[in-house]
């Protein structure tokens, strides 16, 4: 699963998973923008079948992949 | 009637309500119940008139039994078109009054674009299976909450509510209270003093030329931050000390270093609003049903439709029209450079490119903001 989720994000941010550190400040660093969150939410659907809507998480919630992580596995 | 913010005797008032809010967050107890008496009064003073007292009430009335329906229709009936209808249904009233203006009916209502964005809010929320319980009595302080109810924050029920069902600790109130005031402070400060000296000794003096107009762009946007930035903080100060930690809606955005930056600063509330119920709904659901080859065309045709719908609810005036399409087109061409011009993104984080940035934006946004005056058409 933590696999599948950094590699939908790394194609979210257009870098490749092994660039992307487990705390890394998505929105501080300017990685991540709405439309971002939004291929990173559908690729989410779409790889593990989680649907997390748009107002279900803060970007607090999502703002490093380890967080984002246990966002997703949370909700599986 | 009384106009929220403004004049002595409102002050008086709002100072005498505060202070038992303030004397009771200090002992440690509950404000929210004196809160519900200050709203109401409030309510009472703000829409006084018989007809404004209707209006309220009527609209109050449509925007409750709907959402009751609604999360009643939804526990056994999830379709899509449900929120569809409810959504058009809960805009009813307000294309009413933005009609009314247009043709003249003599309809209207203070603060109903803020409180219909509001019932929306927790119709779709609803939908997403986001608000499992919700009170008669939560859902209508939320709607109707006196201090944001003409103007905005355009504050969301789940946190709205979560402050409701907390009691704070005395050291967290103090906190929230000695925000509230500084906010209350400099709101003043900003709405009475700064906003009045540049519209009684910049706006009022520009010649009717050509560059006159240009510093009419600059002086307008200048003057509309301070005037709604400056109540956008006293409603904010007066929320905190009633016990509601209603979100700032404004960050310093004459700091923006692009148009992304300026929305993200500047009506916070009413742009985080759309980006979450407009722009991201219709780019999510081009990408989840593949409307277009490329996926940046959905993203930038949300950019269009929610710039658009953040023109309209202004009102029907092409003026607004031409803002949203204006600003629309601007953060379409700012993903362009965020995404195929990789120096953009570090000249942004560059502290040597930031000034120019930082200006480059402020003309950008004063040409908006001239567009939005309708001096122009």
């Amino acid at each position: 699963m933590e696999e599948t989720v950094m590699n939908v994000l790394a194609e979210a941010i257009g870098t490749e998973a092994d660039q992307l550190d487990a705390d890394l400040e998505l929105f501080e660093e300017e990685l991540l923008d709405s439309f971002g969150v939004i291929s990173l939410l559908v690729g989410i659907e779409d790889a593990l079948g989680v649907r997390i809507e748009p107002t279900e998480i803060t970007r607090e919630e999502i703002s490093t992949p380890a967080k984002l992580i246990a966002c997703v596995q949370a909700r599986m | 009637m009384m106009t929220p913010f403004d004049g002595l005797l409102f002050f008086y008032i709002l100072i005498l309500a505060l202070i038992p809010a303030a004397l009771l967050g200090l002992l440690g107890r509950p404000v929210k119940h004196w809160a519900a008496v200050v709203n109401l009064l409030f309510l009472l003073l703000i829409f006084s008139s018989p007809r404004a007292l209707l209006a309220l009430g009527i609209f109050a009335a449509w925007e409750t039994l709907l959402t009751v329906l609604f999360r009643g229709l939804w526990r056994t009936v999830k379709k899509r078109w449900t929120l569809w209808l409810a959504v058009a249904l809960a805009l009813v009233p307000l294309a009413a009054v933005k009609l009314s203006g247009l043709l003249g009916w003599g309809i209207g209502l203070l603060g109903i674009s803020y409180m219909t964005f509001r019932a929306l809010q927790v119709l779709i929320e609803s939908y997403d299976g986001l608000i499992p319980a919700l009170s008669l009595w939560e859902y209508g302080f939320f709607l109707l909450f006196f201090p944001s109810v003409s103007s905005g924050p355009i504050d969301r029920s789940r946190r709205f509510c979560a402050d409701l069902a907390c009691t704070r600790t005395r050291e967290e109130y103090v906190r929230l209270l000695r925000g509230g005031v500084r906010r209350l402070f400099t709101g003043a400060l900003y709405n009475f003093v700064f906003s009045k000296l540049i519209y009684t000794f910049v706006l009022e003096k520009l010649p009717d030329t050509w560059w006159g107009l240009l510093l009419y762009g600059v002086g307008y946007t200048l003057f509309l931050f301070f005037n709604f930035a400056g109540y956008s903080a006293m409603a904010v100060g007066t929320s905190h000390i009633l016990g509601i930690a209603v979100p700032d809606n404004f960050n310093r955005p004459f700091l923006a270093r692009d148009l992304k930056d300026f929305w993200a600063r500047w009506h916070i509330s009413l742009s985080t609003w759309l980006r979450d119920f407009v722009y991201t709904r219709f780019t999510m659901a081009s990408l989840r049903q593949k409307w277009f080859k490329s996926k940046h065309t959905g993203s930038y045709l949300g950019y269009i439709l929610t710039m658009l719908t953040m023109g309209i609810w202004h009102g029907f005036s092409w003026h607004y029209i031409l803002y949203g399409v204006y600003h629309g087109l601007l953060m379409c061409l700012n993903d362009v450079l965020d995404t195929r011009w990789k120096a953009f993104k570090k000249m942004k984080k560059d502290k040597r490119w930031q000034p120019l940035l930082m200006a480059l934006t402020f003309v950008l946004v004063s040409v908006g903001m001239l567009l939005f005056s309708g001096k122009l058409i």
